[in-house]
């Protein structure tokens, strides 16, 4: 166990390092400390899919850490994060990436010291499908949320003719953010759809019942209508741009808020105390 | 080091060796000059009459080194002459500026009221401001390093460069460089078709897959086509109201002539549409290009107005994914970037001038004397850090040990360095090599403490200029 946290503080001193590094080479418009950051966060993945690999061996998928669910998420994140850096060669996204799987990282420890066992309806080929296209359909509207943040910060410079500081040339153009928005929509519609579509089949099997009411899966299908609806406009009418910069954040708002807001207040089968 | 300047010029003078009464005090006389005129000094008739670009004599070079003058560089563009130069007595710049004048058939009469002269220090700084273009019409413009490093290479071809001006061009191209990357100094578009051309990128990124649109003709927006085409932009469609123009106008581009009638179905084929009619109503308006932008599926469009009166309707900037700029919006984005340059440039200045100073401290350095105490200290302070080094493994010693070995190290400092001392004292009576020799021996045990890049030679091509770095 120790050598898992070894692991664990090498991962974190990783994230760490990226963040800083990326911080600073950002203020001080210093390339070669941003292309450190990258290399660090690489690592700091390696290590975490390492680390990740090692804690799943001996267990089982009744018996999990919640921490695990939290580390889980932090390197799906990552995980895009470097297919997105890959297909569309977008730099910026490094700003938003090391940082929040850093905060996923980190958090998953405040919760490690409560192990819960999960119910044993959780487990089998659905937990998988479940989890695995929720996370990464989450891990999509956090990249599409970083960059509408960014976009609408530079779409509203654009407008209003402000001056462009060294900082702003640097970032990627209006284009670039619409992009990320539009690979995130395209593939995380479908991702988030097959989520939900299991999550009700396993119910199904598990409970007999598709729907429970439950807080949780009421707030992700409000998520899920969302989604919808900016997935159509974007396909269909060819929305673009501000508007679909501003509803990629309302849904990533939504989902933080169905990630910790209900798990942790509300009484839900998808809490993660133990019951 | 294959190919040695000095070798090809005339070597020694064994006349002045004779009549001078302290050879060895010779070169200490030696200043650097720069002689020029630019675009400040000199209105553009003049800068023509005395430019130094096609004349034939530049091949021998319009100012031959010899007796009083061993170094010189001359640069020569359509803004400024600048001629470096290292020289004895204070005749030089007299020398200096009859030889351009009749390198251009006129009176030297004629071309001293146009001329700046400046002396050691402020030659260097000048020259330094120079080569970071902080002294350019448009400061900032990167032109001025590609002609300077020209000049040098042609100057070094001829010979004409030694010791001094090698160190002082190398130190202009570095001062440049550091100028260029620690400041902002030329980042920002001046122009406001340049401008224009930013703020496309700025949306659109990569231009390779973009259309613009010309609607009308005009300087301006032939300048903007042209910047556009320059940074990739995939084709250039001409709307104007004479056709004919419009085709000529394509044909130069390599682009397509629109019909003026067809504007608002084509509109929705361009991603910047650049408009300068001298149409007095607003040819676009607002109702016009949302239905544009409904055909496009709401890909961004960028609209630039040069005209005035407007072209197009203001409101149009408030639709979702367009972008309208006018010249008014324009020329404050030129007014800001200036703005910024004049802010970088100080910060620059400041730069040239520590660089400057730097310099100078080398070029005090570059005597027979303080050569040699560097050199001594060199050695002295590496014997005591083995010393040190040594005590601290070896620990506590008695007093006699500790003396017998700083005597050694005393002893071995000294006779390490007198085969090279004595070298240097004999080299340096013979003026002409002296100031080489103890430039070599700097360089050799990095007196100066420069940092040199371990491929600083790694671009050299044959033949090759005497490189400092």
């Amino acid at each position: 166990m120790s050598s898992l946290e070894l692991l664990s503080i090498a991962i974190i001193m990783l994230y760490v390092l990226g963040t800083v590094c990326i911080a600073v080479g950002l203020l001080a418009r210093r390339d070669r400390l941003k292309r450190l950051s990258h290399w660090l966060t690489v690592a700091g993945f390696v290590l975490h899919t390492l680390m990740l690999g090692l804690s799943m061996q001996g267990q089982t998928w009744q018996i999990l850490e919640k921490a695990y669910y939290f580390r889980m998420l932090s390197w799906s994140l990552l995980l895009i994060y470097f297919f997105v850096w890959w297909r569309l060669r977008l730099e910026f996204l490094g700003l938003t990436a090391s940082p929040v799987a850093l905060v996923f990282y980190v958090s998953s420890f405040m919760l490690a010291d409560v192990q819960s066992k999960l119910p044993p309806a959780m487990s089998g080929l659905f937990f998988g499908l479940h989890i695995g296209t929720l996370f990464l359909s989450f891990s999509l509207m956090t990249m599409a949320c970083g960059a509408g943040l960014l976009f609408l910060y530079m779409d509203r410079k654009l407008k209003h003719k402000t001056r462009l500081s060294g900082f702003d040339r640097d970032l990627p153009a209006l284009s670039a953010f619409d992009r990320v928005n539009h690979l995130a929509v395209m593939a995380g519609f479908p991702l988030f759809t097959l989520g939900m579509v299991s999550g009700f089949v396993w119910a199904r099997i598990a409970w007999g019942k598709v729907l429970s009411w439950d807080p949780k899966e009421i707030v992700s299908l409000v998520v899920w209508c969302m989604f919808a609806v900016l997935f159509h406009q974007r396909l269909a009418l060819g929305w673009r741009g501000r508007k679909t910069a501003v509803m990629a954040i309302w849904i990533f708002a939504v989902c933080v808020f169905s990630l910790l807001g209900v798990n942790f207040l509300m009484t839900t089968h998808h809490s993660f105390n133990p019951q | 080091m294959t190919r040695n300047p000095e070798q090809a010029a005339p070597a020694t003078h064994p006349a002045d060796h004779k009549t001078h009464p302290a050879k060895h005090r010779v070169h200490m006389d030696q200043e650097i000059y720069l002689i020029g005129l630019n675009h400040r000094t000199a209105s553009v008739e003049v800068r023509e009459r005395f430019a130094l670009t096609d004349c034939t004599v530049l091949e021998q070079g319009v100012v031959p080194t010899g007796d009083d003058i061993s170094e010189v560089v001359i640069l020569s563009t359509c803004n400024r002459v600048e001629i470096m130069a290292v020289g004895n007595g204070p005749g030089v710049p007299q020398r200096v500026l009859d030889c351009w004048a009749a390198a251009r058939g006129q009176q030297r009469g004629d071309l001293e009221p146009f001329v700046y002269v400046h002396k050691g220090i402020d030659a260097v700084r000048h020259l330094f401001s120079v080569a970071s273009s902080l002294d350019s019409m448009v400061v900032g413009e990167p032109q001025i390093l590609g002609q300077l490093k020209d000049a040098y290479r042609k100057a070094v071809g001829r010979s004409a460069t030694r010791v001094v001006l090698n160190r002082l061009l190398h130190k202009a191209f570095s001062v440049a460089k550091r100028v260029r990357t620690e400041t902002a100094v030329a980042s920002s578009a001046v122009s406001i078709s340049y401008a224009a051309v930013e703020l496309a990128k700025r949306i659109f990124g990569e231009m390779s897959q973009y259309k613009a649109m010309l609607i009308g003709a005009g300087e301006m927006a032939e300048l903007a086509a042209t910047h556009l085409l320059n940074s990739g932009i995939r084709e250039i469609m001409v709307a104007n109201r004479t056709f004919e123009r419009g085709l000529q106008l394509a044909k130069q581009f390599k682009g397509e002539a629109v019909l003026f009638q067809d504007l608002s179905v084509r509109l929705s084929e361009a991603d910047i549409i650049i408009s300068s009619t001298g149409a007095h109503e607003p040819i676009i308006r607002a109702r016009d290009i949302k239905d544009v932008l409904k055909r496009r599926k709401n890909r961004p469009m960028f609209f630039i107005d040069i005209a005035v009166p407007r072209d197009i309707d203001p409101d149009v900037n408030n639709l979702d994914n367009v972008y309208l700029y006018d010249i008014d919006d324009l020329k404050e984005v030129v007014e800001e970037n200036m703005a910024q340059r004049r802010d970088e440039a100080a910060k620059a200045r400041s730069i040239v001038e520590e660089e400057a100073g730097n310099f100078a401290k080398w070029l005090k350095s570059l005597d027979l004397q303080p050569t040699i105490v560097d050199l001594l200290r060199r050695s002295e302070r590496i014997a005591q850090d083995e010393l040190a080094r040594t005590l601290k493994r070896i620990g506590p010693v008695d007093d006699a040990t500790r003396e017998a070995l700083q005597a050694m190290l005393c002893a071995i400092v000294k006779k390490v360095n007198h085969e090279p001392i004595t070298f240097l004292k004999r080299r340096f009576d013979e003026e002409e090599a002296g100031t080489r020799y103890i430039d070599i021996t700097r360089r050799m045990f990095n007196l100066d403490c420069d940092d040199v890049p371990e491929d600083a030679h790694s671009d050299r091509k044959h033949p090759q200029p005497r490189d400092d770095a």
